[in-house]
């Protein structure tokens, strides 16, 4: 097998395997997507020109989820200055942008992807899209390689550095606990402002069309999220430049320079993260499947040459033994023909005894016969 | 702070006595005759009628607009504002029904109504009727206020506004203006009566409706906060007292009220925000406001909307007080 013949069978393995894989992270059946994957799931509706930067989500969320003290109290606003990420102590972060001259506040969490990357990135498979929407995280089996940091296009997930043993990735959860039990989530229930709108996805995309058609001045004609990154269950809508020309609807590349003031990249596509990756990282578990024939073919090769070298080795031993013994026996005959028998039979018993003791001191020394 | 307005307010209202008193008499002579002759020598009010290509259409869709041309000449000031090419004629002379080559084929309509204006590279952009009314009310702060929460709705009762038609113009008089053979003078006249009988609406008595309201809907947290309901309302109606595009586009006693007391009938007892807005989730309305964000989106885009600093957004106490432990509140 040439090298690439052995490319081609890797590759056309790969997506067998990967078909087998992807149920882990995506409950449709394996083939075209379509979404939403799971029609009744929730969402939240982050409406950005509600924002006030007040931090009660942020406050909230510390609360609900039991997460260490901050230095700053909640009550100073001025750190939404700073570009702040969340991270395993901040699960929600409020920052302020400047969009086209004017303050607008955002708030930063897991999106909860419809078919999260962290979930394809993940070989542990830590991370599952739950039929109410949220993308949950169990850090049993997690190894602490931290690909869905690197995968998340958001940035969403954080790492516990200062935890010595067993740390662990920690992220917005949905409030999963609260939503178990009828409440909503902590930061949407606290929101003074209905900055945070719950609702199923479906209705939530309506809400947010709804909103924009009654007020075009107000909003970019853009839902982020809807789409991105194959669509989050939590959705984003932005102010509209009042002085600028008007967005078309849904032009991702013409709302794009609007909401990268706010932080958002709408070049994620509307593909899921997760199918970029599915086929490369679907070959990864089948590389554990090519080690018993890999160490095998190992083993045996190292046996079979070890064989090979010992026959040779028993060969030229047996060669020289033969010619020991056709000497012995030259000699013998000839000291039969001119010394007589007695001492042709004193001479095979002495040269015996020789070559006897010479044998026994090489086997001393450790040496093969 | 509220001191100095105080102050400044009582010198307002004794120099406005004394400017009574120093021109009482040329006051009285102002009353009856509510138009003088314009300062640039254009009729003081006229009747605006639909001008066609066509010889005599015939239908008029729209009843005639009477136009008060001095006033709008008092405020505006600058006639290029909206005889934008530098040229006092008639809009109609450029602008027909069906547009036409001197106005680059803008229909009379656009020319009235376009609220779309893209904005000219140095030259002039022109303005409709429409385009300034909507600048005036979002730009001053007086308006901005409930304006950066209420669109006006465009139905009947907006067009009606300066659609008023003129009553006892006769069927020969309309045939006339219709055809462009009505003369000047009689319009004039016709236009000046609309003008001089038309009167501002009542607004409702602040003093018959709730003075404080006590809102307690985050009791839990905070004190129940006392809403100065006649202070806000006082303060509206006192700014916007002497504003003629306020009075002639807040068309009945309780179009104030309908910036807060929204989406139910215009009332002066209108109903509580509660009885829309539940306290929790809405599953049957999920667009809709939580009781909390209705009052603070209402407050808070009001208060945006005039630019009111204080209280900050993000100071809750500044409008609740914060509950004090001993009082048994749960934290």
């Amino acid at each position: 097998m040439n090298r690439r013949k052995f490319l081609a069978f890797l590759g056309s393995a790969s997506v067998v395997t990967a078909a087998g894989v992807t149920t882990t992270a995506t409950p449709a059946k394996a083939g075209v997507h379509t979404f939403p994957y799971y029609p009744e799931s929730y969402g939240v509706l982050h409406d950005t020109t509600r924002c006030v930067g007040c931090r009660r989500c942020e406050q909230a969320c510390n609360i609900v989820n039991k997460l260490p003290k901050p230095e700053k109290p909640f009550t100073d606003t001025s750190v939404c200055e700073t570009r702040r990420r969340t991270s395993a102590k901040q699960w929600t972060v409020v920052n302020k942008y400047t969009m086209n001259g004017k303050p607008v506040f955002r708030k930063l969490q897991c999106f909860h992807c419809n078919d999260p990357a962290c979930a394809s990135a993940c070989f542990a498979k830590c991370f599952t899209k739950q039929p109410d929407g949220s993308v949950q995280y169990d850090g049993t089996q997690c190894v602490g390689c931290r690909y869905c940091m690197i995968a998340c296009p958001f940035y969403a997930p954080g790492f516990q550095y200062d935890e010595a043993w067993d740390p662990l990735v920690q992220k917005c959860t949905f409030c999963k606990p609260r939503l178990d039990k009828n409440e909503l989530p902590g930061c949407v229930e606290a929101c003074p402002m209905e900055a945070l709108t719950f609702g199923r996805r479906t209705d939530l995309i309506k809400v947010a069309r709804a909103r924009i058609a009654s007020n075009p001045e107000k909003y970019l004609d853009y839902i982020y999220g809807e789409h991105d990154a194959g669509g989050t269950a939590w959705m984003v809508l932005a102010p509209a430049n009042p002085k600028g020309p008007k967005v078309p609807p849904e032009n991702p590349a013409l709302a794009g320079p609007e909401l990268k003031q706010l932080g958002l990249d709408t070049h994620l596509g509307n593909q899921p993260m997760g199918e970029l990756t599915y086929g490369a990282l679907g070959a990864v578990p089948m590389i554990v499947s090519f080690w018993p024939v890999l160490f095998g073919g190992a083993w045996a090769m190292t046996k079979r040459r070890e064989a090979m070298y010992k026959a040779e080795q028993e060969k030229t031993v047996r060669e020289a033994r033969e010619d020991v013994t056709a000497a012995v026996d030259a000699v013998v005959r000839k000291i039969q023909e001119t010394e007589g028998d007695g001492a042709a039979d004193r001479a095979r018993k002495a040269m015996a005894e020789a070559l006897k003791a010479r044998d026994d001191a090489a086997a001393k020394h450790g040496e093969d016969a | 702070m509220r001191n100095g307005t105080k102050m400044l307010l009582l010198t307002a209202i004794v120099l406005a006595g004394a400017a009574c008193l120093l021109f009482r008499g040329a006051e009285g002579t102002n009353a009856a005759p509510a138009l003088a002759a314009t300062d640039s020598g254009a009729p003081a009010a006229m009747v605006l009628f639909p001008v066609s290509n066509q010889p005599n259409s015939g239908a008029m869709g729209m009843k005639p607009v009477v136009f008060n041309h001095k006033l709008h000449e008092s405020t505006v000031q600058e006639c290029e504002s909206c005889h934008h090419t530098g040229d006092p004629v008639a809009c109609s002379s450029c602008h027909t029904v069906e547009g036409k080559k001197d106005g680059n084929f803008v229909t009379l309509d656009r020319a009235m109504h376009a609220d779309n204006i893209i904005q000219r590279k140095g030259a002039r952009t022109p303005q409709s009727c429409v385009s300034c009314h909507e600048k005036r009310y979002t730009e001053r702060r007086e308006c901005s206020g409930c304006h950066a929460v209420v669109t006006p709705k465009r139905d009947a009762a907006w067009c009606a506004v300066c659609h008023t038609g003129v009553e006892g113009m006769s069927a020969t008089q309309t045939a006339d203006a219709l055809a462009g053979k009505m003369d000047p003078d009689v319009n004039e006249a016709l236009a000046q009566q609309a003008v001089d009988s038309k009167k501002p609406v009542q607004y409702a008595d602040p003093g018959a409706m709730a003075l404080k309201v006590k809102i307690g809907t985050l009791v839990d947290k905070y004190e129940a906060n006392v809403f100065n309901h006649a202070r806000h309302v006082n303060s509206i109606m006192k700014r916007i007292s002497g504003d003629k595009l306020a009075q002639a586009f807040h068309s009945t006693r309780e179009t104030l009220c309908q910036t807060c007391h929204h989406h139910s009938p215009a009332s002066v007892t209108p109903p509580k925000c509660v009885s829309c807005h539940a306290p929790g989730i809405d599953k049957q309305n999920p667009g809709r406001p939580p009781l909390k964000a209705a009052y603070h989106l209402q407050c808070m885009g009001c208060h945006d909307g005039m630019n009111v600093k204080r209280p900050a957004k993000t100071d809750c106490t500044g409008c609740h007080k914060e509950r004090v432990a001993q009082k048994g509140g749960s934290k």
